[in-house]
This record gives structure tokens, C-alpha cells and sequence, in this order.
């Protein structure tokens, strides 16, 4: 290895030979690779060479070297069989060979998880659904945009249920992983395993559930397993990055059966929420974090919960090595460049490519004569977003939407902050938007 | 007669003892710390070509490869080939993947980051990128990658100053077993580009010629030889 290690260059080393296992044994040697491309590199470019090396380094015979796809930890490879936290968190169950899911995270419970006017419905649900599964609301949908806490009340649930409950079964699987999973099912014939395994669990915590688009084979599958769990009263929580109906390409059979439960959203936090939020993952990490930074930062990174978490890890990281105690001060250097970053991205053009997108409209209708309504309302969007995210002057906006007058900007301003008040629908889109800019 | 210099010269390792931090020390100690196995976490380091990026994920692979199965993924060679490859790395304790930003905005590879991402988030292991923007600032084709990304602990790798160049310099002399006078270091500082590249490369010239000739680096001998480049 070491002699490997010389003549190899430093980066062919460290992608190729750093995660091989070598096993030992009865005059061979097993090199285990994680994957079929490491064991193709291997077996062209080194494999001759590492029987060199041995036979040079010992006095009897030389071992037989294979190398193949595997790791030592466990004797089938696959991300379950990974890691022996995966082992020991003992999400998935062995179900005729086949394990589903993946550990629950200990970090995701009830106690970790803040409450806030944004999240209260949706974690009243879970916890109804954790202490009576199956029974209370099922399946309970949750949905909301990336990094509001979906996955982390499916967890906290997921907790309760086995709390209560040592021997569920439990399951969290992503449905990306669904499908992934589903794939080579199909592909080894293990179909049956898979379906048994899926329907005799307890209870399914599906995430994300808007990966399924388009896959219809997939759809199909859950669509079975899910009424097969339902009819048996087993638990399914399902969330999605928006309201069932909204989502392109999946099914409407599926999409009426989620309505069968109880459906909650989850909101982006509020200030106060973000502030609790810091201050409590701030005392998990063993830190004494001053309201008035957590203020601080919650005023400025408003788009996500894992964003202000990327931000605290900044500052923390910072008061690690420096050995200073968090002060605003301190927060505000510690933070200088991920909040120039910020300042930095958020331009008129990229507010107009945004909103065009997410209406379906094209920019140059924005910075168009037309006045349609379809056209209209997302070019006063556009306009609201930019003066409330960039430090441009009215004029200026006005210049950057196909040279309008300030005063058009300024009704537009107006017009979208009443809407926000009286009409849904704009309220939400804005929000969004908000948020995509931000984050 | 000339002696040509054989493939003794020492081989520069990219480890952390290796490495200058200069104006980067926050993101070394973190990167560090991920490294020797603090538990779950993701550290996204960006920066121009030169900051010490690769340097710093390999020292991080090394590393960590002492004790946990590790590895290191080179975007920049993977790309355009497919994204599958990705799968492979999946169920490591530490990866690194450089160049990020080679693949982001594919779909197909995108998907494949998003599993590897969700792979690493849910057995508590640890990933460290590189890349050339931060994460907010490429063009995702998923926004699910963009968010988790989010939860990074983000750092702006800075290119070393002057000085931090120079001691980067005298650095890799002094671990190669080369002795570099300080006026020699001088000369080169005042005559030559002073990025990373080229001085580690005139460093190279000098070293080889050096062996070769049998001679210390002074500088009427380190003149001589790189006017005769």
C-alpha cells in the first residue's frame, strides 16, 4: 500500500486505491472496492502491479488477488448494510433478505423540533399520528417547501411510534430510494420480496414524494402498497414539496387517495420561530448563542431552516478557532462573506429569470408593452421582489423592466402588498418566490 | 558529463501539514476536525483556481483514510462520463468530492449528488466539496440539492498573500529535503509570477537542475538555470 502510495499520483491514489479493504486469508487476497468502476481501475491499471509489490515483499508464495465489489463490514454491499450506525439504529427490517428504509435519525425527535405559528398544525398532526398510528390520520400528508422540517416531524413520529411500540415496524424511505430500490427488484426478480417487505411494516414514512413524477411503473408499485397498508390500518406519512394536485406528472388515483387522510402545510418560520430555532440547535452543539445574534441572523437568512443551521455552523466553526465568545460583533465578521455572497446574487435579472420561470412566461413578456393579466401580475410580482430584495432605486427598476416610469414600480409595490392580504394565491406565490431568491 | 536527475526527487504530499492556511485557518481546523471523524457533517469549500482547494480535500481523504474508509471523487474527470458512477461511492465513512460545479445543472448528475448527499446525511457520515462557487450560486437543476447544500458550512477559500506564498514556498523546499536560501527566495519573488503554480513548478526546474549539477540553490546558479529555460 505504502509502496503504492509513492508511485502512484496523490489523486489517482486517493480515488481509486483509499477505499479499497484488502481481506486476507488461505493464500489470497481480496481486495473489496465500493463499486464495479473501482474494480475495472484496479484490475487494468494495478492489479499486476500489487502481485509485483507482494511477491517482492515475501519469501513464499505470492497470494492470488481478486478484487470485487464489496465491503467488509457487511457481506452484501448497498448503502443499508453500511455503517454500523446503520446497524444499530435498526430502522430497516429484515423481511426475507430484503431491508427497507433507512435509520431513524436520533436528532429528529419531538423535543429537537421548535414550534412555531408556521409548523404548529403540522406538528400537532404528527404527534396525534405517532401516539395512535393508523388510527388518527391516515395517511397523514405534509407538504411545504425544501428545508422546512418535513423530514424531521416524519421522524419525530417515527420515534413515538416505537417508543411506544419497541417491536414496529418502522421504515423511512425517500422516494427516490423507492424507486431505486423498486429497479433492482425488478431487476434480480426479487419483486415479490420487495412488495412483502414494503406491506409488513407497521408503518412507512415516505419523503418527497414528488420524486415519483413521471415514473409511472413506480407509482403503480406504491399505489399498491399504499392501499395495501391502509386497508390494513398500517401508518403512512407521506411528504411533498407542495399540495398533492400541484404536483406535474403524478397520478390522480394517487393523488385522491392522499387526500383519505389528513393533509397539513408546512410554512417557511417566521422570525421568532427562526430565532428559537438557532437558540436551540445552538445549545445542542454545546454553544452559548446571544438572542441578539440569533436575531441577527434570522433577519437575514429567512429563506430555510438548513440555511440558518449552515449559517450557526459558520459562526460556531469561527468561535471554535478563534476561542472568542459569539458576540454580534463577532457574528457579523464570521458571516461577512456568506451575507456579501447573498447581497451579491440577488439581481434584477435573476428576480425577472425567476419569476418568468415560475409563472411560465417568458422575460421578454415581463419587460413587454403587453398588459394581459397574465403578463401583468407577474411583471408587478417581478417588480415588488426586486424593490424589496435589491438596494436599486424605483428609477432604476422601472429602467430594468423595459424602461418604466418609477411610479408604475411604486403602484406595483402597492398592488401586490394588498393582494399578499386579500388574495391566497399571491400571498403564496410571493413567498415562494421570497424564498427561492433567498435560498 | 551531466547526471540526470532519476525519480528520486521526494514526492510532495498534499496533507494538511503540508498546507498554509494564511487568511484560511477557520476552514482548515473544520475540515480537519470532519476529517479525523466528528460525526455528520458537510463543509463546502469554494474559491478560485489555486486556493488550495484539491490540496486541502486530499489532505482531508488522506487523513481520514487512516482510520475510516474514505475516498476522493474528481468531478472534473468524471464529467461526461455517467453519472452512475456516483452510486459507487455510496456507504463511505468520509468522501470527498472535488469540482463540483464540472457537473451541477445536469439533471442526470444532479440526481446522482442528491442520492450521494442523502446517502452521507443518513448514516451520519461526512462529505467535504470543493467546487468553484458556493453551493447558492450554481445552477442546480434540482432544488432539493440546492437546499441541503444550504446546511453546509460554507468558507471562501482565499489565495495566500505574499508572505503566506513565500512560506508556502519555503514549505514544500524544506519537506522535500531541498535548501532554499533566503535570498534565493527573494530573487524568484521578484523576478518570476508569483501564483502558486508557477513557483512550485520553478521549484521543480530548480530542484531537478540542482541534482543534476550537484549544486546548492544559490542564486547565480538559480539564474543561470532558469535563463537557460
Amino acid at each position: 500500500m505504502r509502496a503504492l502510495e509513492d508511485e502512484l499520483p496523490e489523486q489517482q491514489f486517493n480515488t481509486w486505491v483509499r477505499p479499497l479493504q484488502a481481506v486476507q486469508g488461505d493464500g489470497a487476497l481480496k481486495l473489496l472496492a465500493p463499486n464495479r468502476f473501482v474494480v475495472d481501475w484496479v484490475n487494468t491499471h494495478i492489479l499486476a502491479r500489487i502481485g509485483d509489490l507482494l511477491r517482492d515483499g515475501s519469501t513464499g508464495d505470492a497470494p492470488i488477488i481478486t478484487v470485487e465489489v464489496g465491503s467488509r463490514r457487511a457481506s452484501a454491499p448497498g448503502p443499508d448494510a453500511s455503517g454500523p450506525v446503520a446497524a444499530a439504529g435498526a430502522a430497516g427490517r429484515r423481511s426475507e433478505g430484503l431491508v427497507v428504509g433507512a435509520r431513524l435519525n436520533p436528532d429528529f425527535t419531538f423535543a429537537g423540533f421548535v414550534e412555531g405559528k408556521s409548523n404548529q398544525l403540522a406538528r400537532a398532526a404528527a404527534l396525534q399520528v405517532g401516539e395512535n398510528p393508523g388510527k388518527a390520520y391516515n395517511p397523514l400528508f405534509v407538504y411545504g417547501g425544501v428545508g422546512l422540517g418535513k423530514t424531521h416531524l416524519m421522524h419525530a413520529a417515527g420515534h413515538l411510534i416505537r417508543e411506544r411500540d419497541p417491536d414496529a415496524r418502522i421504515a423511512y424511505v425517500h422516494s427516490e430510494r423507492f424507486v431505486s430500490d423498486m429497479v433492482k427488484a425488478l431487476q434480480h426478480n426479487k419483486m415479490n420480496e420487495f412488495k412483502t417487505a414494503y406491506r409488513s411494516l407497521d408503518a412507512l414514512l415516505i419523503d418527497d414524494i414528488q420524486f415519483f413524477a413521471g415514473k409511472d411503473r413506480s407509482q403503480e408499485e406504491f399505489f399498491h402498497t399504499f392501499n395495501a397498508l391502509l386497508e390494513g390500518q398500517q401508518q403512512v406519512i407521506v411528504t411533498c414539496d407542495r399540495y398533492p394536485k400541484e404536483v406535474d406528472g403524478l397520478e390522480e388515483r394517487l393523488k385522491s387517495r392522499f387526500g383519505w387522510g389528513l393533509t397539513v402545510a408546512i410554512e417557511p418560520p417566521e422570525l421568532e420561530t427562526c430565532v428559537a430555532i438557532l437558540m436551540s440547535k445552538g445549545q445542542a452543539s454545546g454553544v452559548a448563542l446571544p438572542e441578539e445574534v440569533a436575531f441577527f441572523i434570522a433577519k437575514r437568512i429567512r429563506s430555510n431552516v438548513r440555511e440558518l443551521e449552515g449559517a450557526l455552523r459558520r459562526v460556531v466553526a469561527n468561535s471554535r478557532f478563534t476561542g472568542r465568545p459569539i458576540t454580534l460583533e463577532f457574528a457579523k465578521d464570521a458571516l461577512k462573506d456568506l451575507l456579501s455572497l447573498q447581497a451579491k446574487l440577488v439581481t434584477v435579472e435573476n428576480i425577472q429569470k425567476t419569476v418568468a420561470d415560475y409563472y411560465k412566461v417568458r422575460v421578454a413578456d415581463l419587460l413587454s408593452k403587453r398588459r394581459s393579466r397574465s403578463i401583468a401580475r407577474p411583471r408587478q410580482v417581478a417588480m415588488a421582489l426586486a424593490k424589496e430584495l435589491t438596494s436599486h432605486s424605483l428609477p432604476e427598476i422601472g429602467d430594468a423592466f423595459g424602461g418604466r416610469d418609477h411610479t408604475t414600480v411604486l403602484h406595483a409595490c402597492k398592488r401586490i402588498r394588498e393582494f399578499r392580504d386579500s388574495d391566497q394565491r399571491i400571498g403564496e406565490d410571493y413567498s415562494n418566490l421570497l424564498r427561492t431568491l433567498t435560498g | 558529463m551531466r547526471q540526470l536527475p532519476l525519480g528520486v526527487r521526494l514526492r510532495d504530499r498534499a496533507t494538511f501539514a503540508s498546507f498554509v492556511a494564511g487568511a484560511n485557518g477557520e476552514a482548515v481546523s473544520l475540515v480537519t476536525t470532519l476529517a479525523a471523524g466528528e460525526p455528520g457533517g458537510c463543509a463546502w469549500l469554494h474559491g478560485p483556481a489555486g486556493a488550495g482547494k484539491t490540496h486541502l480535500l486530499q489532505a482531508a481523504c488522506a487523513l481520514a483514510a487512516s482510520r475510516d474508509r474514505a475516498g476522493y471523487v474528481p468531478l472534473a474527470e468524471f464529467a461526461g462520463g455517467e453519472a452512475a458512477i456516483l452510486d459507487g461511492w455510496l456507504g463511505l465513512d468520509c468522501l470527498c468530492i472535488d469540482d463540483a460545479q464540472r457537473v451541477a445543472g445536469d439533471p442526470r448528475w444532479d440526481a446522482a449528488l442528491f442520492r450521494l448527499f442523502r446517502d452521507i446525511e443518513e448514516r451520519g457520515a461526512r462529505l467535504i466539496v470543493g467546487a468553484a462557487a458556493p453551493p447558492g450560486a450554481l445552477d442546480w437543476s434540482l432544488r432539493d440539492i440546492a437546499s441541503r447544500f444550504g446546511a453546509a458550512a460554507v468558507f471562501a477559500l482565499q489565495p495566500l498573500d505574499e508572505a503566506g506564498r513565500l512560506e508556502a514556498l519555503r514549505l514544500r523546499a524544506r519537506l522535500r529535503g531541498v535548501e532554499l536560501p533566503e535570498d534565493t527566495v527573494r530573487y524568484l519573488q521578484r523576478r518570476y509570477p508569483r501564483d502558486m503554480r508557477t513557483l512550485y513548478g520553478l521549484l521543480d526546474t530548480l530542484d531537478d537542475a540542482a541534482l543534476a549539477a550537484q549544486r546548492r540553490l544559490t542564486v547565480p546558479f538559480v539564474r543561470a538555470v532558469l535563463s537557460g529555460r
